[in-house]
């Protein structure tokens, strides 16, 4: 799964430590959001949704081989 | 902040109790082997470090429960990994013992518990490579 999470967070000039604050979880777990290297769970993605105040679907979609 | 604090304070936890456990198996062992007791009292030094696993037990699984998804998932693909790899140890050595006696000096249970959390170290290594 892609997702726009990097973009959206240098919009709001967030380091990854901010953003992982904001969301309760490690920078780590941003960061392998990030780089797709994992995808979150739904519950965490709606939090990311609501924080950055759009539907999942214009944060995280499918790749294309899907 | 809070989640990283949560983590590394868990994290802490964990290793002292493990710490604590690991040194009073030492001890008990070191008691056993000097052979300076009766039969009960070395069955009760035997069954001493069953007190501190279990506390280590509680904080790991507290810290478990402090971790977010991702690191959560981790530690389930470590014992992914851990758990067939112990399976085939087992499996490997009562293969081999049925060719050759395996000496319980070197090969007995208080030997083989040692490779498992080396095993799981394995797998969290292994597994945090994937998602770094």
């Amino acid at each position: 799964m892609k997702n726009r999470l990097k973009v959206l967070r240098a919009e709001r000039d967030w380091s990854q430590a901010d953003l992982a604050d904001k969301l309760n979880v490690s920078r780590q777990t941003v960061n392998a959001i990030e780089t797709e290297k994992y995808d979150p769970s739904l519950p965490l993605a709606f939090k990311i949704a609501e924080l950055f105040g759009k539907k999942i679907e214009e944060i995280f979609f499918p790749s294309e081989d899907h | 902040m809070n989640a990283m604090l949560r983590f590394l304070s868990g994290r802490w936890t964990a290793i002292l109790s493990a710490s604590t456990w690991i040194l009073t198996y030492f001890i008990a062992r070191g008691l056993l082997e000097s052979d300076q007791f009766s039969e009960g009292m070395r069955l009760v030094v035997a069954l001493v470090p069953i007190i501190p696993f279990a506390i280590f037990l509680m904080s790991m699984l507290a810290g478990i429960r402090e971790l977010d998804e991702l690191h959560r998932r981790v530690h389930l693909e470590a014992l992914a990994i851990a758990f067939p790899l112990t399976m085939l140890l087992l499996m490997v050595l009562g293969l081999v013992e049925l060719v050759i006696p395996l000496s319980p000096d070197d090969w007995s249970y208080r030997h083989v518990w040692q490779f498992l959390p080396v095993f799981y170290f394995m797998g969290l290594a292994l597994t945090w490579r994937r998602y770094q």
